[in-house]
C-alpha cells in the first residue's frame, strides 16, 4: 500500500496535511524524525495495555487495531488503523497505555523516540495543532463507535463501518474504485461490532444480497455508495474529512 | 482577594494542576481569559450537531452529557461531564460540532471565544498541554464507553458506568462515597445502550446486593470494592493519578 519510493513517514505526513498545509520547515522535521524500522507479523502487538512506552510507533504500511479485553475475557476492537496513522500518539503524553495495539497484516513499523516526537510538537505549534486535530478527530471516531455499538442493529453497524472505512482511505489515497481491501476476518468485524461472528456472517450476506456489496477475498465492492451510506446510518461529518481532503502526494 | 479562590475559572485550573505543571503566568493567562456566563436549564441544548462553534464551553455548575441522535429517534449519550469540566473541546479545533450537548440539570457554564483559547494554546506551551491531556483522557473514556457498551452485560454496563461517575466526581471533589446524582434512568439507559426498563431492573438489583443506594437524585457508594467487582471497572483509563 505504499508508494514507490516513498518516505517511511511518508504517510503519516500525509495525514498530518489532511487539515492543514505544513511550512517546509516543518515538513522537513517530520521527515528527519528519528526512527527504526521493523517488520513485524500480523497478530504481534505494538503496545500492550500497561505498558510505560517510550517510542511511539508510526505505521508505515500495513493495519493494526486497537483492543481491550474485558473482565471475562471477551474483546472489542476500538479502532482500525491505516497506513500513516501514529498508533499510539496518546501514549506521547500519557504515561502508561490503557489499551493494546495488535497488527492485523505483515507490517513495517517505524519506532519514533517519545522525547523527539514530544519536543516536536511542543516546539512547532503547526505540528502541535495538526497532531491535536487528529486526536480529535481519533476521538470523534470512538464517539461513533459508542452509537454504532449502543444504539444500531447489526446490519447497520456493519454497513456503517464499511462505509467508514472507504472514506479514510479514500482521503490518504489508499482506497481502490469503488471498493477496498478490508484485511479483517469475521471474528474481527464481529469484536468491532460488538456482535458474534455467525451474525457478522449473516449480516455480509444480506447486504450482497441486496445488491450493496460484492466481495471476492477480502475485497469489498460498493456499486451504490449512496444506499451503503443509507443501509449504515451514515454521514461523514465526525470524520471531518470534506471530500476534497484527499492527498495523494509522494514525499 | 486570591483569584485562585474566587475566579469563575479556578475549579477549571485546579483540575488541570492535576495533571499539568502551570506556572503564574500561565494561571494569570487563563484568568485573563474573556468569557460569557450562561446558564441552561434542565435538558436544554447547550450545543447542537453541526453547529459552526465560536466558542469553547467549561461547565462551570450542573450536569452535562454529550449525544447523538439516529434517524430511528434513538439517542445515544456518549459521556457524562461535571464541573470544571470542558464539553466541547474539539469544536476549538475542528470548526463544527459533529455532536450534541444536553443539560442534566440546571447548569450554568463559561463560554470561551474560540480564538481566544486558541491564541491562549498557542503562546502558552504548559497550557496546550493540559488541553491535549484533556483531550486524550476525554477519548480514553470513550474507548472505555465502546467496550462498556460493545462486550459487557447489562448488569456490568451500569455499576461501570456508576463507578466511573463517583470516581471523576470524588477526585474532583465533589463528595466521598455520598454524590449529586441528578440523572435519570432514562438517561443511564441511554448511555449504557439499554431499555429503560432494563435499567431500572438493574439498578434495582445493584442495591439489593448492598452496592449502591439511588433515591432523591443522590447516589450513595455503600460497597466500592464490590461496585467496581460488578462492574469489571480499572480506574487505569482515567489516567488520574492522584
Amino acid at each position: 500500500m505504499t508508494r514507490s519510493q516513498d518516505h517511511p513517514l511518508g504517510n503519516l505526513m500525509r495525514q498530518l496535511e489532511l487539515y492543514s498545509k505544513l511550512p517546509d520547515e516543518d515538513r522537513r522535521l517530520v521527515l528527519n524524525l528519528p526512527h527504526r524500522l521493523r517488520r513485524l507479523d500480523a497478530g504481534s502487538y505494538l503496545v500492550r495495555e500497561g505498558d510505560k512506552p517510550t517510542q511511539c510507533m508510526v505505521l508505515v504500511d500495513g493495519f493494526a487495531f486497537r483492543q481491550k479485553v474485558t473482565g471475562d475475557g471477551s474483546r472489542q476492537i476500538l479502532a482500525v488503523c491505516i497506513p500513516g496513522d501514529a498508533v499510539d500518539l496518546q501514549n506521547m503524553f500519557l504515561d502508561v497505555s490503557d489499551h493494546s495495539v495488535q497488527l492485523l497484516t505483515q507490517s513495517h513499523v517505524a519506532d519514533v523516540p517519545r522525547e523527539a516526537l514530544q519536543e516536536l510538537v511542543l516546539t512547532q505549534p503547526a505540528i502541535g495543532t495538526a497532531i491535536i486535530q487528529l486526536t480529535l478527530v481519533e476521538a470523534s471516531i470512538l464517539r461513533e463507535w459508542v452509537v454504532n455499538v449502543g444504539r444500531r442493529d447489526a446490519r447497520e453497524r456493519i454497513a456503517h463501518i464499511l462505509c467508514e472505512f472507504a472514506v479514510r482511505l479514500e482521503s490518504r489515497g489508499l482506497a481502490g474504485d469503488h471498493g477496498f481491501e478490508l484485511p479483517m476476518t469475521q471474528e474481527q468485524l464481529a469484536d468491532a461490532t460488538g456482535l458474534t461472528s455467525v451474525h457478522v456472517n449473516r449480516v455480509l450476506k444480506g447486504l450482497e444480497a441486496d445488491g450493496l456489496i460484492s466481495r471476492k477475498r477480502r475485497y469489498i465492492h460498493y456499486s451504490n455508495w449512496r444506499a451503503l451510506q443509507d443501509a449504515g446510518d451514515f454521514s461523514r461529518r465526525y470524520l471531518h474529512i470534506s471530500e476534497h481532503d484527499t492527498i495523494a502526494q509522494t514525499y | 482577594m486570591r483569584l485562585l479562590d474566587t475566579h469563575d475559572l479556578s475549579p477549571l485550573i485546579r483540575r488541570w494542576s492535576k495533571h499539568s505543571e502551570l506556572s503564574a503566568q500561565d494561571r494569570d493567562a487563563v484568568f485573563a481569559l474573556p468569557f460569557i456566563k450562561r446558564s441552561f436549564g434542565k435538558d436544554a441544548y447547550i450545543i447542537r450537531e453541526g453547529q459552526e462553534a465560536t466558542e469553547c464551553t467549561v461547565l462551570l455548575k450542573g450536569f452535562a452529557f454529550r449525544q447523538k441522535l439516529l434517524r430511528d429517534g434513538g439517542r445515544q449519550i456518549i459521556s457524562f461531564h461535571i464541573p470544571s469540566e470542558f464539553v466541547d473541546l474539539q469544536n476549538g479545533v475542528l470548526g463544527v460540532a459533529d455532536h450534541n450537548v444536553q443539560a442534566v440539570n440546571r447548569c450554568e457554564v463559561a463560554m470561551v471565544p474560540r480564538e481566544a483559547l486558541t491564541d491562549l494554546m498557542a503562546d502558552r506551551p504548559a497550557i496546550r498541554l493540559a488541553v491535549w491531556l484533556d483531550t486524550l483522557i476525554d477519548a480514553s473514556i470513550f474507548r472505555e464507553w465502546v467496550v462498556n457498551v460493545g462486550r459487557r452485560d447489562s448488569r456490568t454496563r451500569i455499576a461501570h458506568l456508576l463507578c466511573e461517575l463517583s470516581l471523576r466526581l470524588k477526585k474532583t471533589g465533589h463528595g466521598d462515597d455520598r454524590y449529586d446524582f441528578p440523572m435519570t434512568q432514562e438517561q443511564l439507559a441511554d448511555a449504557t445502550g439499554l431499555t429503560a426498563v432494563h435499567t431500572n431492573r438493574t439498578l434495582q438489583s445493584l442495591r439489593r446486593d448492598g452496592l449502591i443506594e439511588l433515591s432523591n437524585g443522590i447516589l450513595r457508594v455503600l460497597d466500592w470494592q464490590g461496585l467496581t467487582e460488578s462492574g469489571d471497572f480499572d480506574e487505569l483509563y482515567l489516567h488520574q493519578q492522584i
